[in-house]
């Protein structure tokens, strides 16, 4: 699967448990050039720890991971230089202003100052934070901060960009404003990987892998997963009801 | 190709550093604190501490070589107060072992001694290391308490008129054993001690806690690159921790710098690359602010005040701590600062302890990037 040319990640039965907890059961998926692949499951699915597998902040216990051909963990690997990755967690630096961060992460990617400060310019337009560049991080809005780590992420424009739930506590224009972001990196090219636990956002990606319990439960197109089940493609919650339904169903009979 | 590699990893090297940087100027009583602290402590030290001390190793120069002379030596050493540890040298040689820090005092006995003492006056000469203060003092005291006494006793038995000895005392190094002279050399070491272990296992274990390292280790940037460029700057701060004690302790205290200004910084960059792997070591393990607090006071700042011989004599300490006082960089430290500013020593002296500071900032900084895994888990 990973071997395929138009394959940039991939998670061939991988197995990741932290003490008894087995956070991921032998999950496999492959995520195409050029696609928005959405990884859908509420929380303690497993997509934080399927994330950081892939970024190579993790290792499996079992099983391969791949991105864009390589071993993430391998500390040899040139695969960082291509990698964008915007945690869950707000890991920018709280008491760096939003030009430092941004200087500050365009030097660990080697970005010249004349490659910089275009960038700079595109990026602070993109994501409407022009009129911060001197406000602290840890005083922006949910929103902006979200923004901030995009642009961050986005400063050496890399070919796989992985979003660990990077609409969660924002509000609904910046969600939107958000996605409509991520839809232009895809059309220059980049190839996506989004985690969120709202099943509304499973639509607007290109395929989903529907993780619960550590297990991917479906993956497929979303409009055709809902028609599948019956569902509105807009109401993607039913369809996941269902497929966890199912499964347990399954399991107890 | 290769010095494109090189540029990147010295340019991702100063990127750390001046984010660390920017860090240190948002919080800046963190550095008020650090170069406050040295200025502080050395006016509160500098007071002065008195403590008993015994086993002090002495060499003896007997050029009189008689009953008389060695019955002296074995009446000042009768209880163990002061050990011999160097006997039958030259005056040359004795004061060598001074410098050397070998022996602590030197007790001359000339020739002609036992005549003098018929007659009625003789003297003696102690030489005292003044280089530790404390210990000089001490020393000083228990020596002409010692020579008195064994006066009295030999008066008695070759029928001299009392006094029949006087003791004419010269402290070498510390002539008038001022204890700012001693404190100096330990308080640097201690002070560094503290803003390298502890400041540097608090901002590494800050970037666990907040989750910072987690967007880090998804960069290029590298294991070693992320530890030199973090340490630079406070390798900085504490270089200039050293320029202030130094300076406060000529400027107050009229503390000399004798030696070789060469072994006095290498000595200085050596231990604080020791300390600050220690720092990182520390936060590598722990990943908590806390933890790392209490582990840093319990690994460095205690052993660096309690067993460098900034306070305690190295000498005197119990024979177990004594050993293990051998793994306690500031020990070394210690010992290069007093050689360098009071004895006048160089690299000729100082190297084994130049050496010993280089073998702990080697084990700490490879034990502390081998334990510094670009993994969460």
């Amino acid at each position: 699967m990973s071997n395929s040319p138009d394959v940039d990640v991939s998670l061939e039965d991988v197995r990741r448990a932290f003490g008894a907890a087995q956070a991921l059961k032998g999950v496999s998926l492959a995520v195409h050039t050029g696609e928005v692949y959405g990884l859908v499951g509420p929380d303690g699915a497993g997509k934080t720890t399927a994330i950081r597998l892939m970024a190579g902040l993790l290792l499996p216990d079992a099983g391969r991971v791949r991105m864009l051909g390589e071993d993430p963990a391998d500390t040899r690997s040139s695969v960082r230089e291509s990698l964008g990755l915007v945690p869950q967690r707000n890991t920018l630096y709280g008491d760096l202003s939003v030009d430092e961060n941004l200087r500050f992460f365009s030097r660990l990617f080697g970005l010249s100052n004349q490659d910089f400060a275009e960038r700079r310019e595109r990026l602070l337009d993109i994501t409407r934070l022009g009129r911060f560049t001197d406000r602290r991080a840890d005083a922006l809005s949910g929103g902006m901060y979200k923004k901030l780590a995009l642009a961050c992420a986005l400063l050496h424009r890399p070919r796989v960009l992985l979003l660990d739930e990077p609409t969660n506590g924002v509000d609904p224009v910046s969600r939107r404003e958000l996605w409509e972001l991520l839809y232009g990196l895809v059309h220059e090219g980049m190839t996506l990987l989004v985690s969120t636990p709202y099943m509304d956002e499973a639509a607007r990606c290109h395929r989903v892998g529907l993780l619960y319990s550590g297990e991917l439960i479906a993956e497929g197109d979303p409009r055709e997963l809902a028609r599948q089940h019956g569902a509105a493609a807009s109401n993607f919650e039913a369809v996941f009801l269902a497929l966890v339904e199912k499964r347990d169903g399954g399991r107890a009979a | 190709m290769a010095s494109t590699r090189v540029n990147r990893r010295v340019g991702r090297i100063l990127a750390m550093a001046g984010k660390e940087v920017l860090h240190i100027r948002r919080d800046i009583r963190t550095l008020y604190l650090a170069l406050a602290l040295p200025v502080v402590m050395l006016v509160l030290f500098g007071f002065g501490i008195s403590f008993d001390v015994d086993h002090l190793e002495l060499a003896v120069v007997d050029q009189d070589r008689t009953d008389l002379s060695r019955e002296l030596v074995r009446q000042v050493t009768a209880p163990q107060e002061f050990v011999v540890v160097q006997d039958g040298t030259s005056p040359d040689e004795a004061v060598g072992a001074l410098r050397r820090g070998t022996a602590m005092s030197v007790l001359l006995i000339k020739k002609g001694f036992a005549e003098d003492v018929k007659r009625g006056g003789a003297q003696v000469q102690l030489l005292v290391d003044g280089a530790d203060g404390n210990s000089a003092t001490q020393a000083l005291a228990k020596a002409q308490a010692l020579v008195e006494m064994a006066g009295r006793k030999l008066g008695g038995s070759i029928q001299v008129a009392a006094p029949p000895l006087e003791a004419r005392v010269r402290t070498l190094f510390n002539p008038d054993a001022r204890s700012a002279m001693f404190l100096v050399p330990g308080l640097a070491a201690y002070l560094l001690a503290i803003v390298a272990v502890l400041i540097t296992a608090l901002t590494v274990a800050r970037e666990w806690e907040r989750g910072s390292m987690e967007q880090l280790f998804a960069t290029p940037v590298g294991r070693l690159e992320i530890v030199v460029g973090k340490l630079l700057p406070y390798l900085g701060i504490g270089l200039l921790q050293v320029l202030l004690v130094l300076t406060v302790g000529a400027w107050v205290f009229d503390v000399p710098v004798r030696g070789s200004l060469v072994a006095l910084s290498l000595g200085s960059v050596l231990f604080l690359v020791g300390m600050l792997g220690q720092g990182l070591l520390i936060s590598v393990v722990t990943r908590n602010q806390v933890v790392a607090t209490q582990v840093a006071t319990m690994t460095s700042v205690l052993p660096s005040m309690l067993l460098s011989g900034f306070i305690f004599p190295i000498e005197n300490l119990p024979p177990p701590l004594k050993l293990i006082s051998t793994l306690i960089p500031a020990r070394y430290y210690v010992a290069t600062l007093r050689g360098v500013l009071l004895r006048g020593n160089g690299l000729d002296v100082l190297w084994p302890q130049l050496v010993a500071l280089a073998l702990f900032a080697a084990l700490m900084l490879v034990v502390a990037t081998r334990r510094f895994q670009r993994r969460l888990d």
